[in-house]
């Protein structure tokens, strides 16, 4: 009974220290966004703010061109879901359900290209988008990171744990290619296509390497490039304004994670009580 | 040894050719874009925009194009700082989009100029008329090597000492800035007295706050230093002192630590001085609320204090009608009104002899003497010592070092030594084959 007892205090205090350490940075950041400059960098630490200063916000998006780069990221962020989405169901669905030579050695070169890490790529990248005279577009910024290795990989093994059986069944009803994915495979893939759907989303939101090499100037140039002109290169950055932009630049990608969120719990539950 | 099946193996060898494959063969064909490409009348100019310049850089443009109506300059962002404009120059070297103009820190210039990345400006300067005597001697022979000048000084820097006047007062110093480090380090235990505990009476920056930089001009003072030319010095009787006073005032006399934000931590008042950059004195001075006073760093025999910051180069492999081009911009502005006016926005210091006793620099010094202590410092400078500025990550090596002696109080002659055999290995690897002979 004590025994039990005390396993459930300490998987409480647990649970407590966790959402700490994951609430406590965020909280800091969101309250710095509100303070005085003085009572930023000061100690001891001023947790509250001691006045609700919007300040910091009206500076965020006023000293840079913030909407324009929203603008950019939302793009560049809902191009490279979509067309990372399409391609990597598309190829999944090939390795998995077409018949052809050398499916397996095709499935291993896509796997070798998620092993390259993108740092090693990006000079060659750099030399072919230039050549193409993509420098400072989006679209420049878009193509070379539209590849997905990773998708592949996570929907292509989703697709092998489909049995069979419905497959074949589909297929004896006269199911197409087209009709056997919309109405069989895609039903039936709803969590992995919203894990796949979210880390991708995540992923590019944040992508920072790449847009800041293609970016000259503010007109392409995303959140994450961006948001570096609200830091000075001397190291003694107003603090005010970068974490009210943070907090600005988190809303959307959060708005999108809760409701996919949703349907990921959803789609990992459905079914489960048919027994 | 684990039992490799044939198909196992031979995905393996896929794997591995096919990683090859992708970092080898997709681009860096550049044989389409030649040399000499790009539009002459069109300078393009790479920047960090140091210390929030975008509106004085565009200025600095506006009245180059309206000196001279036939060319256009592009504003580019180079980077958050000096390390990425260094990155996306690297990235740029492969592909053919060079910039006219790049901004390269003291760190990086050397590296590109031994890759023959950047033009030496010598036999330019005639065809763009540029005055070079008139540079501050240190801040342009810091851009000497080989006989050659790689790069004109832009945005300049130097270490300033900076203290805290109500806490200087409160221990009965004198309202001025040490003398020598041995002052320092008797008025340090008096200071330490009167700061408050959790307070300290000096921070020294870390590895990334630059105290590989700043630490220069104490070890002049002690007679060290890290290189002269390539020859290494770290483990000399006076360096040795230099970091045995480092070691001492954090670990022995305890009144001083390794800060990891030394402005913000001597603007939120933690420390009660500091050795930070000029660069940083408008932003200490609106985050602290208390005055601030900045002094010389201490120089009792010869210089005690080095440059930093900023220079502008021009790129290799573009025309030489483009460099001429370019040349003339960065001499336009940093010319005498351009580096005054630079200066006074930004906090830099001006890179001209004409522009420290202008008239315009006179008045605006005698409206701050913070800044005028800054720049009444800057002909007492001396350039940095190579194996800082050269030796590619040798910055970050000589810092770490001394946060070893100053975080975790090590063996001060051993730490030394490392540093300098870590050091001259990257010379003898990276540096010694590529000099010219």
């Amino acid at each position: 009974m004590t025994r039990t007892r005390a396993g459930q205090i300490a998987g409480y205090v647990a649970m407590v220290l966790v959402v700490l350490a994951i609430a406590v940075p965020l909280a800091w950041v969101v309250l710095t966004s509100f303070k005085e400059r003085g009572d930023i960098y000061s100690q001891p630490a001023i947790w509250w703010p001691r006045v609700f200063a919007a300040s910091n916000y009206s500076d965020a998006t006023t000293s840079v061109p913030f909407w324009r780069f929203l603008t950019n990221s939302v793009i560049v962020t809902g191009a490279l879901a979509i067309i990372k989405f399409v391609l990597g169901i598309a190829s999944a669905y090939g390795l998995v359900f077409l018949h052809f030579p050398f499916k397996r050695l095709i499935f291993v070169v896509v796997i070798a290209a998620l092993m390259v890490p993108n740092q090693i790529t990006v000079i060659v990248n750099y030399s072919l988008v230039a050549q193409l005279g993509y420098r400072n577009t989006l679209l420049g910024i878009i193509v070379p990171l539209a590849g997905v290795a990773f998708g592949t990989f996570l929907m292509r093994n989703h697709f092998l744990s489909i049995p069979a059986e419905i497959i074949e069944a589909a297929r004896m009803d006269g199911a197409g290619h087209m009709r056997l994915l919309w109405r069989i495979i895609l039903p039936l893939s709803g969590p992995t296509m919203v894990a796949f759907a979210v880390i991708t989303i995540v992923n590019e939101w944040n992508e920072y390497l790449w847009p800041f090499l293609m970016a000259d100037d503010s007109s392409v140039a995303t959140l994450p490039v961006g948001l570096t002109k609200l830091q000075n290169s001397d190291g003694l950055t107003n603090w005010g304004p970068v974490m009210a932009a943070t907090v600005l630049a988190m809303i959307p990608v959060l708005a999108v994670f809760l409701v996919l969120q949703r349907q990921m719990i959803r789609g990992l539950t459905s079914g489960a009580v048919k027994g | 040894m684990v039992e490799l099946s044939r198909r196992g193996f031979l995905a393996a060898s896929v794997t591995a050719a096919a990683g090859a494959v992708l970092t080898a063969c997709v681009g860096s064909g550049n044989s389409g874009s030649g040399s000499s490409g790009g539009d002459s009348n069109t300078i393009t100019w790479w920047s960090s925009h140091p210390g929030k310049s975008t509106d004085v850089e565009k200025e600095l443009i506006t009245r180059f194009q309206q000196a001279n109506p036939s060319l256009t300059v592009q504003l580019v962002d180079g980077g958050k700082n000096y390390e990425e404009v260094a990155q996306k120059f690297n990235a740029a070297l492969s592909g053919g989009a060079v910039p006219d103009v790049v901004m390269l820190s003291d760190v990086w210039w050397f590296n590109f100029a031994l890759i023959g990345a950047i033009a030496p400006l010598d036999d330019l300067f005639g065809k763009a008329s540029v005055n070079t005597s008139d540079y501050v001697d240190s801040l342009y022979n810091d851009y000497a090597w080989n006989n050659k000048h790689w790069a004109l000084p832009y945005a300049r820097s130097t270490p300033l000492f900076y203290y805290n006047k109500a806490l200087w007062q409160q221990a009965g110093l004198p309202d001025r800035g040490p003398t020598s480090w041995q002052e320092f380090d008797e008025w340090g235990p008096r200071l330490q007295a009167v700061v408050g505990s959790g307070k300290l009476a000096h921070g020294w920056g870390n590895a990334t706050d630059y105290l590989g930089w700043t630490f220069q001009g104490p070890m002049r003072t002690f007679g060290g230093r890290y290189s002269d030319q390539f020859d290494l010095k770290f483990t000399e009787p006076g360096s040795i002192a230099a970091a045995n006073y480092l070691r001492s005032s954090i670990h022995d006399k305890k009144y001083a630590a390794i800060s990891n934000d030394i402005a913000n931590d001597f603007g939120a008042g933690i420390i009660a001085s500091t050795i930070a950059s000029t660069g940083d004195l408008s932003g200490i001075a609106k985050n602290a609320r208390f005055d601030v006073g900045t002094a010389f760093l201490p120089a009792p025999n010869g210089p005690g204090c080095v440059t930093g910051g900023t220079g502008l180069a021009i790129p290799a492999k573009i025309s030489d009608q483009r460099k001429v081009n370019a040349l003339k911009f960065i001499d336009f502005i940093t010319n005498t009104d351009n580096t005054s006016y630079f200066s006074q926005k930004v906090g830099y210091m001006p890179v001209r002899k004409s522009a420290l006793s202008s008239a315009s620099t006179q008045q605006f010094l005698a409206k701050n003497p913070n800044f005028a202590t800054a720049v009444n410092q800057l002909p007492k400078t001396t350039s940095q010592d190579y194996a800082r500025v050269f030796v590619p990550g040798g910055d970050k090596i000589i810092g770490t070092g001394f946060e070893q002696i100053g975080l975790r109080n090590a063996d001060v002659n051993s730490t030394m030594a490392s540093v300098q055999s870590q050091i001259q290995q990257i010379i003898d690897r990276q540096i010694t084959p590529k000099l010219p002979k």
